[in-house]
């Protein structure tokens, strides 16, 4: 496995578009829900342990679907995955809107999604890709990602958990011209509470039974309701 | 390391210079515009569309700081019908979202492509950022940089990437150099001394409101990509 | 139960079996009622309810009273309550609200398989502690499928103890109403703290909030049609 590419994959650095994404943040500071680093250390809990553990979890399952058909990693120019990992990722990417009700997180969450598949194909060409939509949910392009970088499910949990924490941080960091040493110092103290929701979904997405209910699905109407709100608003620096 | 992962024969099948359309045509021609606040980069922009417009099949990207405004305004003024304008929001990080992670950007470029095939021209205004701000040519094939008199005639002289290296250098308001005791010839004499061969042009958007000079090179820049790879 | 559609729109339900903890009593031509029969549930109880509404069947499933869910004597294990409903007709699931009292918790899970022509109606209430207690916990999960395809699947785990129940959201009430019907499609619409979503063929809203009533009447005033109209998206900013 590679350890470089579950790094590359939650370097906030990778073109996939993140960057213009704050995942909720800019209307929680409009809200004046996230006003410094205590209330923001509180929001980053609620999204790592909501949307996070979501997208470890369909993360994680994508992966595992690629791998099993077709090893991860660079695969042999030419190979071709079954049509059953074609299948297999449009029933994950059909649960990721199902835990999803939010069309404006699933157009942020398709929107990075299309952006992971766009700089994925050409950083680490696997067959995989063509296998997803054109505009995925990005839980499930990452899962795809890792597997073709040569990372595990465990991997790609962990990376989706991560990026639902540091973009919303970095976004905070900006809009409130907050300390970005106290911002790391935050982000740094959450990465226990990371590290578990990664592992307790990439244990649900290898679960014996493999079941997709079995996927987490911890909603936040709260989140719901600040994504809803914010797509509606002309005058915003972020897409979502 | 397998064959598809190794670097000594990678070649990049989506170089931007062999970029095609779906009908096997060379496809639009991507020109950027930057260039710092309020330098009249979307006046530009609607002196383009109203010159090339009947011409040519164009489109425009707008990436606004925190509104929609030069959407708006291109809208407002009928410059172009509404489907063929999109607004990018750039995160707080106008110059990211041009240079660094353009993928927003290439996901309107590719909207609006694919909504109106066979279109020749796309236009992307960045939002106003400040001399060391220019795009990726993974975005654009071209890139014109707007500054304006008002800034004072030292501008072309301190350079930055966008002064010296974008493709046209256009200094915008030359109407108003009496009245900010700008020297354009100092401006010119600064510029070319800069940018070598790659051309600039001193223009007034309030004296031609068709901008026909910049419209002129424009032209000529779709009939050579039209040319090139044909 | 399984509910199937009989002569003259009534509701026959061939098939009735409750033991334990609930007993069903017929109260309408397609309602029914689930009874209590003793206090609780209590930590470490597991109630199941399976449904089933055949095709041109209509069930109204309701509750007399609120359920009171009780810690068990010591380290409670948490309670759990399981609907699991195979619908081609339409289900009109409407229980009375849970309360959870402090140092208890229920898992209720709600799962709904609809056919092609199946429709839903599905509203849940909760309130953490009973008045002047402190709260209990609940983790509640929805999941609808249409054709074996997800539409919707949330869980939410509200209470001490849940990792996201904290500032700015930790609610003692808690209002949600699915519902999945053809008709128009229905768009987003959001008020103080309640908002309500599209689904495929339906929509789904939230409120939370302290007390129970103001919650639910905000869960209700998001309904499509609902007075005073739902307000469209930009009415405002959480408080
Ligand atoms: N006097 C004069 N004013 C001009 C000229 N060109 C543009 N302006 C004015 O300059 C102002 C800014 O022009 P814009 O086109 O909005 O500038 P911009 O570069 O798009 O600005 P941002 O997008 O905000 O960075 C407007 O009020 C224009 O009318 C010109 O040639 N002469
Ligand atoms: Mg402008």
């Amino acid at each position: 496995m590679s350890l470089t590419a579950l790094l590359a994959l939650a370097d906030s650095r990778l073109p996939a578009g993140g960057h213009a994404h704050s995942g909720g943040v800019e209307q929680a500071i409009s809200a004046g829900l996230v006003t410094d680093p205590v209330s923001l250390a509180g929001f980053l809990r609620r999204r790592v342990g909501t949307a996070g553990s979501v997208a470890a979890g369909l993360a994680a399952a994508a992966c595992a679907v690629v791998g099993r058909a077709v090893g991860g990693g660079a695969v042999a120019a030419g190979a071709a995955v079954p049509p059953s990992v074609a299948a297999a990722l449009a029933d994950l990417d059909a649960e990721a809107d199902a835990r999803t009700p939010s069309p404006a997180q699933r157009a942020a969450s398709r929107q990075q999604g299309r952006g992971l598949l766009r700089v994925g194909r050409r950083a680490w060409p696997h067959p995989a890709w063509d296998a997803l939509p054109t505009q995925p949910h990005h839980a499930v392009a990452l899962g795809v990602a890792a597997a073709a970088a040569g990372a595990r499910p465990a991997d790609a949990a962990a990376a989706a958990a991560y990026l639902s924490m540091s973009g919303p941080a970095t976004a905070a960091q900006r809009l409130l011209a907050l300390d970005p040493i106290t911002v790391a110092a935050v982000t740094a103290r959450l990465s226990p509470l990371v590290d578990e929701v990664a592992g307790a979904a990439a244990r649900a997405a290898a679960g014996p039974f493999g079941g997709l209910d079995l996927l987490p699905a911890s909603a936040d109407p709260l989140l719901d309701l600040l994504a809803e709100l914010h797509v509606s608003r002309k005058d915003r620096f972020f897409a979502s | 390391m397998p064959p598809d992962h190794d670097l000594d024969d990678y070649v990049d099948p989506y170089d931007p210079g062999q970029r095609r359309a779906p009908d096997g045509g060379p496809g639009a021609l991507r020109v950027g515009i930057g260039g710092p606040v309020g330098s009249g980069k979307t006046a530009l922009v609607a002196a383009l569309c109203r010159t090339l417009g009947e011409e040519l099949d164009l489109v425009v990207v707008t990436n606004d700081i925190y509104t929609t405004e030069d959407a708006d305004f291109l809208r407002r003024n009928a410059v172009l019908p509404d489907d063929r304008i999109e607004a990018v929001q750039t995160g707080c990080c106008p110059h990211t979202a041009i240079r660094d992670d353009i993928t927003a950007n290439l996901d309107a470029v590719e909207l609006l492509e694919a909504r109106h095939p066979g279109v020749q021209l796309v236009l992307v205004e960045s939002g106003g950022d400040n001399l060391t701000a220019s795009f990726s040519y993974g975005l654009v094939d071209v890139q014109v940089f707007v500054v304006d008199v008002a800034g004072g005639d030292k501008v072309p002289r301190k350079g930055g990437p966008g002064v010296t290296s974008a493709d046209l250098l256009v200094v915008n308001k030359t109407d108003l150099a009496p009245f900010v005791g700008a020297d354009l010839d100092v401006m010119r004499r600064d510029s070319d001394a800069v940018r070598g061969e790659k051309p600039t042009l001193l223009i007034s958007l309030r004296e031609d409101p068709a901008a026909t000079d910049v419209a002129a090179w424009v032209r000529a820049q779709v009939r050579s990509r039209a040319l090139q790879s044909a | 139960m399984v509910a199937r559609a009989g002569p003259g729109g009534r509701t026959v339900l061939p098939v009735v079996r409750a033991s334990g903890q609930l007993a069903v009593r017929r109260t309408g031509p397609v309602t029914v009622h689930l009874v209590a029969t003793a206090f609780g549930p209590l930590g470490g109880d597991d109630a199941e309810v399976r449904l089933v509404v055949e095709p041109g069947a209509v069930l109204r499933v309701r509750s007399v009273a609120a359920a009171v869910v009780l810690p068990a004597r010591g380290d409670s294990p948490p309670s759990a309550q399981r609907v699991l409903a195979d619908v081609d007709g339409d289900l009109d699931l409407q229980l009375e609200p849970t309360v959870v009292a402090a140092r208890a918790h229920h898992v209720a899970t709600v799962t709904v398989r609809l056919g092609a022509g199946g429709e839903l109606t599905l509203s849940e209430q909760v309130l953490l502690g009973r008045t002047g207690e402190q709260p209990g916990r609940w983790t509640g999960t929805t999941r609808v499928l249409r054709d074996g395809r997800p539409l919707l699947h949330t869980t939410l785990d509200l209470g001490p103890g849940a990792p996201t129940w904290a500032p700015p959201m930790a609610p003692r009430a808690y209002a949600s109403t699915t519902r999945v019907r053809p008709g128009p499609g229905v768009g987003t619409a959001t008020g103080v703290d309640a908002v309500r979503l599209p689904l495929p063929g339906g929509w789904v809203s939230t409120a939370w909030g302290d007390a129970l009533d103001r919650v639910a009447r905000a869960d209700a005033d998001l309904h499509p049609g609902s007075r005073p109209a739902a307000q469209p998206v930009l009415a405002g900013v959480p408080s």
